[in-house]
């Protein structure tokens, strides 16, 4: 073991370099499927005819998938297709698929979790079933849904090392790439690499947990 | 009653939950300033009667008509019916999410379109009516059972509806808090507002009722003022009901 050896100036810089790529692609991949998922959820929730049934289905079939095999499909299966997807999107693309399909069930359920007495007493007032659900279902439904939606992001976040199969340029890849040079950096570099995902990923449960503690 | 204007009209509705026939061939008509207590025993179909006439249950046969205007067609604008027709339900149902004073400008806002101003003048004269103008900002989590009930009252009127339905609105609360929820409704039947109210206090159907429907089974099995109905019920379901509601 060379903590000395791993821990140079330069290879922390390429580490950082790894986690920004890191953190990149995990908060673009985060909005995404938080944009998308909702999306699905409300539509599955409201069960808008026909739409729901597809995105059901769609929904079941990829949150049944392994991720390490959606982001083969998009990087080495679309160029088939001649759908030619660089390293980064390709990433980002496959973890918005994944995650989207797994928060629209978590919404979906927050939604399903709000007594069906606020429907009807929003509707019973005159408000639309848009309405009712813009203004008293959501609401109430997104305060119970922060700790499993942060959940959801911190397994996003951790899930984009899967794509170092694909070489993408982040935190874990830029370890491996450290590491390789000589064995004695392997657990110098494994012990900050997973310090750098439980920092960040431990401040985010914390910021769930105000957030959950304030709501009551 | 006497010769009030006719505003719903009941004509041999049905309803089936699949198998189960919930309303057989109801024929009931209530007139303007009319209040209508409903009785029976539970599972006898009276709140399912009630939540007919917004359109929260749809009927299976027969029409059902709220001012000439055919509730179960589906041309007919349901939000608008709905705004004429205010709703009280038995476990309040206030959004626990806004402050009282929110919970009721919310739907004078968004659906009548009124200003915030003017949504919360009427908002804090209604809470005066109900007797709890000085929990304008609290929560519903923080009111008693019977003040959120006459919270609920005072969203349903600050829609101005000529209707007002009540599904047992006293059959959550603690006994000592149905008094001050019945009075609330004491007072706006007196004011002449059209009321349908499923309750099982024989107190305030024999002494604000114009008419007692009393159901059972999913028939209107007897339709009478209440000093006829209490005094010598026809129906012998009804006299034995009465027996056991009033000798417990």
């Amino acid at each position: 073991m060379d903590f000395a050896g791993a821990y140079t100036p330069d290879n922390l810089k390429f580490l950082l370099e790894g986690f920004w790529v890191t953190l990149q692609v995990a908060f673009i991949s985060i909005i995404l499927s938080f944009i998308i998922g909702g999306l699905v959820g409300i539509i599955r929730y409201a069960k808008v005819p026909v739409l729901s049934q597809i995105l059901a289905l769609i929904v079941e079939t990829v949150r049944n998938l392994p991720l390490l095999l959606i982001i083969f499909f998009t990087y080495f299966a679309l160029p088939e297709v001649r759908i030619k997807l660089e390293i980064i999107p390709a990433a980002i693309v496959a973890l918005t698929i994944f995650e989207s399909a797994m928060l629209s069930e978590v919404i979906r359920s927050g939604l399903k979790s709000i007594d069906k007495g606020q429907m009807e007493a929003a509707r019973s007032s005159g408000l639309s079933y848009t309405q009712a659900l813009i203004h008293i279902i959501l609401p109430q439904a997104l305060r119970r849904m922060v700790p499993p939606i942060v959940s959801q992001f911190i397994s996003l976040l951790k899930d984009t090392s899967l794509a170092v199969v694909i070489s993408l340029p982040e935190l874990t890849h830029h370890g491996q790439i450290i590491y390789g040079q000589s064995q004695k950096y392997l657990i110098p570099i494994l012990i900050l690499v997973a310090l750098m995902y439980f920092i960040v990923n431990y401040s985010l449960s914390l910021v769930a947990q105000r957030l959950e503690l304030k709501r009551t | 009653m006497g010769g009030g204007l006719i505003m719903i009209v009941f004509d041999r509705v049905n309803k089936y939950y699949g198998d189960f026939h919930v309303l057989k061939d109801i024929n009931l008509t209530i007139k303007k300033g009319e209040v209508v207590v409903v009785i029976g025993p539970s599972g006898s179909g009276k709140s399912t009667l009630l939540r007919c006439i917004n359109r929260l249950e749809t009927i299976s046969e027969g029409s059902l008509s709220i001012n000439g205007l055919n509730v179960a067609d589906k041309k007919t604008d349901i939000n608008k019916l709905r705004r004429n027709i205010g709703m009280v339900f038995q476990h309040f149902h206030l959004y626990p999410h806004k402050t009282v004073l929110e919970n009721i400008m919310l739907a004078p806002k968004k659906v009548l379109g009124q200003s915030v101003e003017e949504a919360k003048k009427i908002a804090l004269k209604y809470l005066d009516k109900v007797g709890i103008g000085d929990k304008a900002n609290s929560f519903p989590s923080q009111l008693s059972g019977g003040q959120q009930q006459r919270v609920a009252i005072a969203r349903g009127l600050a829609m101005g509806p000529e209707i007002m339905l009540f599904d047992e609105p006293t059959s959550a609360l603690d006994p000592e808090m149905i008094g001050e929820v019945l009075d609330v409704m004491k007072a706006l039947a007196h004011e002449g507002m059209t009321m349908v109210v499923v309750t099982h206090e024989m107190g305030f159907a024999r002494e604000v009722a114009d008419r007692i429907v009393f159901m059972d089974e999913g028939r209107v099995l007897e339709e009478a003022s209440p000093a006829e109905f209490y005094a010598n019920p026809r129906e012998e379901r009804a006299r034995l009901f009465l027996s056991r509601i009033l000798n417990h």
